[in-house]
């Protein structure tokens, strides 16, 4: 037997664990499911807002600075072209006002040449060539006088189109320099009046112009060669890695990926602006790396991942702790819900329990009844037959005392039953339930003093009368008692405390029922509100008193909850309200009525 | 009071032979019937003191045949004799006129006071119903004979 509730109490522990794990998983699976929702339901929009504005103002912020950087490179462009022009005029300026033979004297010529060099010194040096590439004149600082242009590729431009701007080259003085020459028709006979342009003047006027601290600029003449040094990646003359574009209108802007050049140097992503000039066909190329001539919307980029982040995180966080909370309700509402069912189940199974108690009271009162009969009818022939042999007599007499005593025990039973059906009649009156107990206990002193059972009443002054069944709560509290009492089975002695409280906020009074008997175990205290449980032997307890406890206080509106710990004792709280329910007196009205 | 005459209502057949014993050996003229339909033809034909009514019965039900027997407006007095502890269904046939009630299984000695009581309470009736008309006869001798004859039970 002990081996048999072992096994059950185990199957039963296993049970519950494997519900609560169950629960647990439940609970996790769906603090997942809302957690995720949430997330997906907060982040999408807000990634796709910060997506699209951040799209927006880059696509904007690069086309601002593109135009800027456009404009720049115009503006560079113009101030060259307008530095080349002045200095071209000048020259022209100079040979249509002065006469070859004027500038032929050499000390002429330097008067003219420390003129035009008076208001910036950008040219180098001026010299007059005949029309065979002879030097008349040369003021400067080389010693060119014995030197013959006639096979000269300036010397043939010149003479062909009137104005010439060289490429840089290197000529006879071995440093790369660019002359300008323009010439003249006097008497039948062409002359050039040449100067070299300043080189540092004039690179120093093309190159100074840096953007930020990658950006570099630079000249290019229409074979690729540098006619500027290059900030990085190059000098003037040399040849430069790429070829130059073919020449074309206007300003045009790329994008250079970025990549490794032969040295394996990193080559950084770039925005290139590429315009030509007029006069020489000359490109200017203004490079700067992308991420600095961006870094304004690298910024902006920067910030908006790090905004958008920190919205994540703050997403996540509450996230958690909603579902947390909306857990937690969940749960709590879950915990309730089972309550209510269990009460719900203790209810309808009370009712159906009471439907058939009151069936079966009846059927078996009435074959109850017939055995009282029968018994009175062998009563009856036993008087009337005196002659009976005495020890036969008392054999039978003490039978069919045996069998009254048997009838009489099922009718208390079926009697249990059909109170239980609630099919009696309540009578409501003002009851105080101080008085009351101490009625009840008066009655249950003498059962309590053979089991050695002390009563310690504690029971508050001036509690207010309230209005319920008395004889139905006697039974009530007869049964408690007599619960108690039976807890104390195998001790010695105990007690029983009974307490009064009045409670106005719930407008209602607590009776506790206190005992030091054996207690319930916490399996059993789940079902001793159940009809037909009872741990009592055979024979002693029908199983329905907690159950018509349970009814009864229902029925007047109260409550009834149990505390216990086994080997300690039991406290069975009972809450009555001041009056009982309106239902119930409208039934008890109805019936009156009758 | 020995003598009387008892009309013994229940389904049980068992029972009622039993009773029937029981209070014929305690001195009653105890008339059986199994059904409320028989209980009322009887008491269309015989006269009887007391009736022991059982409530649950198939068929018309006590209840009913209580109201039927109070159709007839005869000098007996409703005894109910119940194995249905419905104390409601019994308080609702006091109210209709029954004399008292009794729960199923019950001693011979608790059935026979509570007939004694009833036969008891139908004989002050009749004597104050008898008294009421010789009060009459008395005082307007012709009327004698439209009163008489009211009442089918009386001695």
């Amino acid at each position: 037997m002990a081996e048999d509730k072992e096994i059950k109490g185990g199957i039963y522990v296993n049970n519950v664990e494997v519900l609560r794990e169950r629960q647990k998983h439940y609970y996790a699976r769906f603090f997942r499911r809302f957690a995720f929702l949430i997330i997906v339901c907060f982040l999408i929009p807000l990634l796709f807002v910060g997506w699209g504005i951040n799209f927006y103002y880059t696509r904007f912020a690069k086309e601002r600075m593109t135009s800027s950087f456009h404009a720049q490179v115009e503006n560079h462009r113009k101030i060259i072209e307008l530095f080349l022009r002045q200095r071209s005029s000048k020259l022209q300026l100079i040979a249509h006002t002065h006469f070859k033979e004027y500038l032929g004297e050499v000390s002429n010529l330097a008067r003219v040449f420390e003129m035009i060099n008076l208001e910036s010194s950008s040219f180098t040096d001026l010299g007059v060539i005949d029309g065979y590439g002879r030097h008349l004149a040369y003021v400067g600082p080389y010693d060119l006088m014995d030197k013959n242009y006639s096979d000269a590729f300036w010397f043939r431009q010149v003479m062909e189109k009137g104005l010439y701007v060289s490429d840089m080259f290197m000529g006879f003085r071995k440093v790369p320099h660019f002359i300008m020459a323009v010439t003249r028709q006097e008497k039948g006979e062409r002359w050039i009046l040449r100067a070299t342009i300043d080189t540092e003047v004039f690179r120093s006027l093309v190159e100074n112009v840096r953007i930020g601290k990658t950006g570099e600029v630079y000249l290019l003449n229409r074979q690729g060669v540098f006619q500027t040094s290059p900030r990085f990646r190059g000098k003037i003359m040399e040849r430069a890695p790429f070829s130059a574009e073919p020449v074309h209108e206007g300003t045009r802007i790329r994008i250079l990926e970025g990549g490794t050049d032969e040295q394996k140097q990193r080559i950084p992503r770039r925005i290139v602006a590429q315009t030509w000039l007029t006069e020489p066909r000359w490109m200017l190329v203004v490079t700067q790396d992308y991420s600095e001539a961006f870094s304004e919307v690298n910024h902006a980029n920067h910030a908006t991942l790090i905004f958008l982040f920190l919205s994540a995180i703050g997403i996540l966080i509450i996230t958690v702790i909603i579902t947390k909370h909306m857990i937690e309700v969940i749960k709590r509402r879950d915990v309730e819900a089972d309550q209510l069912n269990r009460q719900l189940m203790q209810a309808g199974k009370l009712a159906s329990v009471g439907e058939l108690s009151a069936g079966v009271a009846h059927e078996i009162n009435n074959p109850l009844a017939i055995i009282l009969t029968e018994r009175q009818i062998l009563l009856d022939l036993m008087g009337q037959t005196p002659a009976l042999d005495g020890n036969f007599r008392e054999a039978l007499l003490e039978s069919l005392s045996q069998i009254d005593v048997q009838v009489q025990r099922c009718k208390r039973i079926t009697q249990n039953l059909l109170r239980f059906s609630r099919r009696t009649t309540s009578v409501i009156e003002t009851v105080d339930l101080n008085e009351f107990i101490a009625e009840v206990v008066e009655l249950m002193e003498r059962e309590a003093k053979t089991s050695g059972i002390k009563f310690s009443p504690d029971l508050e002054e001036d509690l207010p009368p309230i209005l319920t069944d008395p004889s139905q709560l006697q039974q009530v509290f007869l049964n408690m008692i007599n619960n108690a009492i039976d807890a104390h089975e195998g001790k010695s002695y105990g007690s029983i405390h009974i307490s009064t409280r009045s409670d106005d906020n719930a407008q209602g009074v607590q009776v506790v029922f206190a005992d030091t008997g054996a207690g319930i175990s916490d399996e059993n205290q789940e079902k001793i509100f159940d009809p037909f449980f009872t741990t009592k032997p055979v024979g002693r307890g029908t199983g329905l008193g907690l159950s018509i406890c349970y009814s009864i206080i229902k029925r007047l509106g109260g409550d009834i909850a149990v505390q216990s710990e086994e080997g300690k004792g039991t406290v069975f709280t009972l809450f009555l309200p001041y009056s009982p329910p309106p239902d119930l007196m409208e039934s008890i009205n109805k019936v009156a009525e009758v | 009071m020995k003598g009387s005459r008892i009309l013994l209502v229940d389904d049980e057949v068992v029972f009622t032979n039993n009773m029937s014993k029981l209070l014929n050996n305690r001195g009653y003229l105890v008339t059986a019937v199994n059904s409320g339909d028989s209980a009322i033809q009887k008491l269309e034909g015989e006269d009887f003191d007391v009736v022991v009514l059982d409530l649950k019965m198939p068929g018309m039900d006590g209840i009913t045949t209580l109201k039927e027997i109070k159709k007839l407006d005869l000098f007996t007095e409703t005894l109910i004799l119940t194995g249905h502890g419905s104390i409601d269904t019994a308080m609702e046939a006091i109210k209709l006129g029954a004399y008292d009630y009794l729960t199923k299984p019950c001693e011979i000695d608790e059935l026979v006071a509570k007939i004694e009581g009833a036969w008891e309470k139908k004989d002050d009736e009749q004597q104050k119903d008898m008294q009421e008309k010789i009060q009459k006869v008395v005082e307007s001798p012709k009327s004698a004979f439209s009163l008489f004859g009211k009442k089918k039970s009386g001695k």
